[in-house]
């Protein structure tokens, strides 16, 4: 799950092309909001990095990596002030207007929906080093276990390919996830009866399989912000918010 | 110089700023020298044209003063009938028609010569009455009218002299000197009347109340003045409703084609023609063509008109041009007609400059003397004129007129003549200033 | 209101971006034509000499509503703005075709006085320029040359009405009778829009009325708009985009002389559909 949209080249990255950040007669504001791309990408990254740590460590049993994960969030947090402060900054001096006005809007929706995210990353380090305590990993081919890494394995990807289109302001793929956000409702209500069942045989590992749920539960959290994360690059693209609707609507919207 | 690139800052090194601020400094030096130069020169050229103007003033008003007072001698009158000729044993007693008839001429002699009784022989005589003015006669009959009690009785009346005696007394030059026509006798007779206080100097008033006339002592510019006044006023009377409705009409509504250029052209070339053209144009036109009368204010008024028409229009274009655009904006827009915007508001804007174009012509008109001789306004006019109609002449002919003649008085009364045409000028144009600060100020 | 329909934006190619004349503004984007139209203006063009400086341009003006015109320099906005009332009649070059109507009645008609015409339609210039006059003067004179009353009575009341609807009367009411060039910037532009409404004219023309005011004075200017509003018809030509999203309800976008964009102001300063109205915004090109 490497990502690599923080290598993506300033100058050719779709986010600025397609929103035409570069080409302000002011310089210096082209060179504002290409740091504010950066900051985003930046935060973004770490944000999936958070979030597949902290999977991991839930899934393998890795206390330490739980600690780093739950340590980290500190950086997350630290990022969401300071786009914020950015953000505010450019809207006091630039006044900005259309496309520009609906970037910083779109960014600073964005920037709490992956705060979201990091401290959902969080739930999963400190379920995770309770669960490593109770060994729970420890029973393989246990079916919530596989389920939770089916479903995380899901959501990752999605967040990986949300943020790309972040990155490349692609239309298209956001309108894909947005489209398919109800998988993740799905898997999670699959998730739920299994550890319900699981709850019902053995009352022993009723905390446990608490702790799986709501592990569960933030991998669905993560996902409805990564559909968030894709409605507010429909918005900032089309300048249509396109929050709220059905994929029907959003789609007969868009034909127009 | 650095070339400018990402990484290098655009402030230069040290060293060339200072020689920068070093090179300007030496520069400085000469720029305030030159400054100061050009406005030595300036001040001293002002103060130059400053002192010439008062030298001229002071030339003008010294040589004028001598007109401005008279010498008069007290005579021991005696309004004898017999002199008089009238018949003093009359029963009916004596009338007005009489004693406007009588013969002062010898009441006159025989009470001089009564004063001076060691004057003998008929060409000393003829001598001493010389002394006196030619109108002391007419002192005496203005007198014994005013006052028919002094009939057959003596009093003292005071007469003028004679225009050589007065410039004698005023220059005191020694007698034989060249253009003085008194003789020895003359001198002496004139001293006894002096040292026995019978001469006295007094305020010239007849230089402002009577027409002209030959004899220097008598003449005066109320005639000149008041046709220059009546010119004048027929002048400003055409020129100013004329030149500044051409003005405007040229400005405003005029459209934009060849004709209007036309105009334009021969409009500024007018004002550069020759003035006794204008002249010629009032002598074979208004004169003979329309018959109106000769050496009339009237016609000289038309003849200025003419001279000054192009004047106004031109500085009354130049006042229309300088009102901003905006204010003529502002009024159509609010729906204003094109009469409205012009009247309402171009022309009171207009006023300061249209005013001061007109001044600067009605007194170009004043000084001119050349057309005007072209009309006949040069004769010799000695009724005061009372209407536009009358024959007249004016100020600037009279000046030429009296610089012509010969006797020593007529060159005071030159000098006193400019002055006062120079102070008419300086009246026009402090009216001028008062009228162009009243428009400012609305 | 029904949901508004946009044809798609031009597609541009990405290679002559930076080259604006290169993209052909075929036809107007948006909402032109407005349900209760003050004036309506169809298919205008106008030239200066053989200059064109209007192209084939159509829009209505919304009854009392502010409807801003914006663009680059040059575009032709004041041109444009001067042809609704006539104004550009003072110059002798300048041709005009298309169809002006005011409430429905051509205003370029033969018979139409166009004295009358700016009685109806006043305007409000980006200079102050109150006359020479005093300020009582200044309101009265329209009130005056067309003889809305014929007594002094009356007459003050429209002075202090027209100074009350223009906010400046309570700062004048003691000096009436003082020069009107003597007040400051804002006050005389006040002043100005004063004088154009005791006229009582239906619609209002303004050629940016706070462009050489600061930004108090500007603030008030606009406070002021939108309370005329409520009474006038307002087109406002203005070249702060802000001032426009402050102070309209809709937004026309002028491009070298065509019409590129039109619609509510909203919607042009938060998603325009052109992409020349789209730079013009965020700054993007001049």
């Amino acid at each position: 799950m490497t990502t690599t949209i923080t290598e993506s080249n300033e100058n050719t990255s779709g986010f600025t092309k397609n929103l035409n950040l570069d080409k302000h007669i002011s310089r210096r504001f082209n060179e504002e909001l290409e740091q504010l791309r950066t900051l985003v990408m930046k935060m973004g990254a770490l944000v999936e990095q958070q979030v597949n740590d902290g999977l991991s460590a839930v899934l393998n049993a890795d206390s330490k990596l739980a600690v780093k994960v739950i340590e980290r969030d500190h950086e997350v947090n630290t990022m969401e002030l300071e786009i914020d402060e950015y953000c505010t900054q450019v809207l006091a001096r630039r006044q900005p207007a259309a496309s520009d006005l609906r970037l910083i809007v779109s960014i600073l929706k964005s920037i709490t929906d992956l705060e979201r995210m990091g401290d959902e990353s969080v739930k999963f380090g400190r379920n995770a080093i309770k669960l490593a305590k109770g060994n729970f990993a420890e029973e393989e081919g246990s079916r919530p276990l596989v389920e939770l890494k089916h479903l995380g394995k899901h959501v990752s990807e999605t967040l990986n390919k949300a943020l790309r289109a972040y990155a490349e302001m692609d239309v298209e793929a956001a309108l894909d996830i947005i489209k398919n956000d109800n998988i993740v409702d799905e898997e999670f209500d699959n998730i739920s009866r299994l550890l319900v069942t699981k709850m019902m045989e053995n009352p022993r590992e009723i905390k446990n399989a608490l702790r799986v749920t709501w592990c569960a539960r933030a991998l669905e959290r993560i996902g409805d912000h990564t559909t968030n994360l894709c409605e507010y690059i429909v918005y900032l693209v089309e300048g249509k918010d396109v929050r709220h609707s059905t994929i029907e609507q959003i789609k007969a919207s868009m034909s127009n | 110089m650095t070339k400018l690139n990402k990484n290098s800052t655009v402030s230069q090194p040290n060293d060339s700023t200072a020689s920068i601020t070093e090179i300007v400094t030496l520069g400085l030096k000469k720029r305030h020298r030159k400054e100061k130069r050009f406005k030595r020169i300036g001040l001293s050229a002002v103060l130059f044209g400053f002192l010439l103007v008062v030298i001229l003033l002071g030339d003008i008003t010294s040589k004028a003063l001598p007109a401005f007072h008279q010498h008069w001698v007290k005579l021991d009158v005696n309004y004898q009938a017999s002199w008089l000729n009238i018949d003093e044993n009359s029963t009916k007693g004596v009338t007005e028609s009489e004693l406007a008839q009588a013969n002062y001429r010898n009441v006159l002699k025989k009470s001089l010569y009564q004063m001076l009784p060691e004057v003998k022989g008929r060409s000393d005589k003829r001598k001493l009455a010389q002394l006196l003015s030619t109108n002391a006669e007419f002192t005496l009959k203005d007198s014994l009218i005013a006052s028919p009690s002094l009939f057959d009785k003596q009093a003292q009346i005071w007469v003028r002299l004679d225009d050589d005696v007065d410039s004698y007394l005023k220059e005191a030059f020694p007698i034989g000197e060249a253009g003085l026509r008194l003789n020895q006798n003359q001198a002496q007779w004139l001293a006894q009347f002096t040292t026995s206080d019978r001469i006295e100097s007094r305020f010239n008033f007849s230089f402002f109340t009577s027409g002209d006339s030959r004899e220097p002592e008598l003449a005066g510019i109320k005639g000149a003045l008041m046709g220059t006044l009546l010119t004048m006023f027929v002048t400003l009377l055409l020129s100013f409703p004329l030149g500044v409705a051409g003005a405007l009409y040229l400005e405003e509504f005029a459209p934009k084609n060849r004709l209007t250029d036309f105009i334009e052209i021969n409009i500024n070339n007018l004002a550069a023609v020759p003035s006794i053209v204008f002249g010629l144009l009032g002598l074979a036109v208004i004169i003979n063509l329309f018959g109106l009368p000769r050496s009339a204010p009237l016609v000289g008024g038309i003849v200025l008109t003419l001279m000054t028409l192009p004047t106004i229009i031109i500085a009354s274009r130049a006042a229309i041009k300088a009102v901003p655009p905006s204010i003529r904006e502002a009024a159509l827009g609010l729906g204003a007609s094109k009469m409205q915007v012009t009247f309402s508001h171009v022309l009171p804007q207009a006023m300061p400059g249209i005013i001061t174009g007109a001044i600067i012509g009605v007194a170009q008109a004043l000084g001119e003397t050349a057309p005007l001789l072209m009309i006949g306004m040069v004769a010799f006019i000695v009724d005061v004129p009372s209407s536009i109609v009358d024959s007249a002449t004016v100020l600037p002919v009279q000046i030429f007129l009296w610089a012509d003649s010969p006797e020593r008085a007529f060159l005071a009364k030159t000098s006193a003549a400019i002055l006062v045409l120079l102070t008419l000028l300086l009246i026009i144009n402090l009216t001028a200033t008062v009228l162009r600060s009243k428009f400012e100020k609305k | 209101m029904n949901a508004i329909t946009l044809p798609k934006p031009a597609k541009v190619n990405e290679d002559n971006q930076n080259d604006l004349s290169q993209i052909e503004i075929t036809e107007t984007v948006g909402n032109i034509y407005a349900d209760d139209a003050k004036m309506s203006i169809r298919n205008a063009n106008i030239y200066y000499g053989e200059k064109q400086a209007i192209d084939n341009i159509s829009l209505d003006l919304a009854k009392n509503q502010v409807t801003a015109l914006i663009g680059p320099s040059g575009c032709g906005k004041s041109t444009f703005l001067r042809s609704l009332n006539r104004m550009n009649d003072t110059i002798d070059i300048c041709k005009i075709t298309g169809k002006f109507t005011l409430d429905n009645e051509d205003i370029y008609a033969k018979n139409l006085d166009p004295v009358l015409l700016r009685a109806r339609v006043g305007m409000v210039f980006q200079k102050p320029n109150p006359f020479p006059k005093s300020i009582y003067e200044n309101v009265a004179y329209g009130a005056r040359i067309h003889g809305l009353t014929n007594n002094k009575a009356e007459l003050d009341e429209i002075v202090e009405t027209s100074l009350q609807k223009a906010g400046l009367f309570n700062e004048v009411k003691d000096r009436l009778n003082d020069p009107g060039t003597g007040l400051s910037g804002g006050q005389q532009q006040r002043l100005c829009i004063a004088r154009t409404i005791a006229v009582s004219p239906e619609v209002i023309l303004m050629d940016e009325p706070a462009s050489a005011l600061d930004p108090i004075a500007t603030a008030i200017i606009e406070e002021l708009i939108d309370e005329l509003k409520e009474k006038y018809t307002i087109a406002i030509v203005t070249h702060s985009m802000q001032q426009a999203a402050r102070v309209s309800q809709f937004t026309a976008y002028f491009h070298m002389g065509k019409l590129v964009e039109m619609d509510k102001t909203e919607d042009i300063f938060t998603h325009p559909s052109h992409k020349l109205t789209e730079n013009y915004i965020t700054g993007r090109f001049g």
